[in-house]
């Protein structure tokens, strides 16, 4: 099985008409021989809110910022703070109870650990 | 510079399909804007030119927020002259490089510098700055006679 199983991307969902505007955030994806490392960008996301759901090989990670109202005029308007959404399909060598998330400055960081069957073994070669 | 374009912006609303337009003729609007405003920012290394800012104003403050998200505080700088705040910092790679093989890389890294405009002369003293969850929000204070104050009208 190639890396390129393991996850494919998961198209996002559209808005959400209510709260105004979802943002797909940017992902890395890092593969190491025991794992790999999903970071994700959700800047302004409150970490208690951040909500991460495996469920039937898909992986779901969704955060919510404060929007609203900000005081003041703008002058300069880069952003909108909005709620982050983004899913993942995981394929089976990744060891679904054993995946850890922590989020610094800004980055979710989920650590998913291959399964057993995945890490590269080596083979003893039984001689004659 | 003497003679820079200056438009107030709205706030985008959310109102389904019909924003797609609207929003690609802001989005070029404020290329060209942002290039008049901040030339820097388009020349900058580092993630997509810089990190995305926001610039508000109240009667006696600018507010300055901006998205940097996997900046230590550490590796920030910002001050202050004038009526320019400058921005100033690096967005490592959590992890090292060897052992590892990129599967998908959205994100980007590296070193950023934004020069700002402010609307108004603030107090130097007066900058609060706050670094959390990824976004940073800086909070000038106005200096005293650049605050809008307002006039009485007499009536005769």
């Amino acid at each position: 099985m190639t890396t390129e199983t393991m996850m494919k991307r998961h198209e996002p969902t559209a808005q959400n008409a209510e709260t105004g505007r979802t943002y797909t955030p940017p992902v890395d994806i890092v593969e190491s021989k025991d794992g790999w490392l999903m970071l994700v960008d959700m800047p302004g996301a409150e970490p208690k809110e951040i909500d991460i759901q495996y469920e039937n090989g898909l992986l779901t990670m969704r955060g919510k910022t404060q929007h609203g109202q900000r005081p003041g005029r703008f002058l300069l308007h880069e952003y909108e703070p909005a709620d982050y959404e983004r899913s993942f399909v995981l394929g089976e060598g990744i060891n679904a109870d054993k995946i850890q998330a922590e989020f610094k400055d800004g980055v979710m960081m989920l650590h998913l650990p291959k399964s057993e069957a995945l890490k590269p073994r080596r083979i003893e070669v039984k001689g004659g | 510079m003497n003679l820079v374009p200056w438009r107030q912006r709205r706030e985008s609303k959310s109102d389904g399909g019909t924003m797609q337009l609207g929003r690609l003729r802001n989005d070029i609007d404020q290329l060209f804007d942002q290039f008049f405003r901040d030339p820097w920012a388009s020349l900058a290394r580092g993630f997509g030119g810089g990190p995305a800012v926001d610039v508000a104003e109240t009667d006696d403050q600018v507010i300055v927020t901006a998205e940097l998200p996997g900046v230590d505080s550490k590796d920030l700088e910002i001050d202050v002259a004038g009526n320019m705040l400058s921005i100033r910092g690096e967005k490592k790679q959590e992890h090292e490089e060897k052992d590892r093989n990129y599967y998908f890389s959205e994100r980007s890294f590296g070193r950023f510098h934004r020069s700002i405009e402010l609307p108004a002369s603030v107090d130097a003293d007066k900058v609060d700055a706050v670094c959390k969850n990824g976004t940073l929000t800086v909070t000038l204070a106005k200096k005293a006679d650049a605050q809008r104050k307002k006039v009485q009208i007499k009536e005769r």
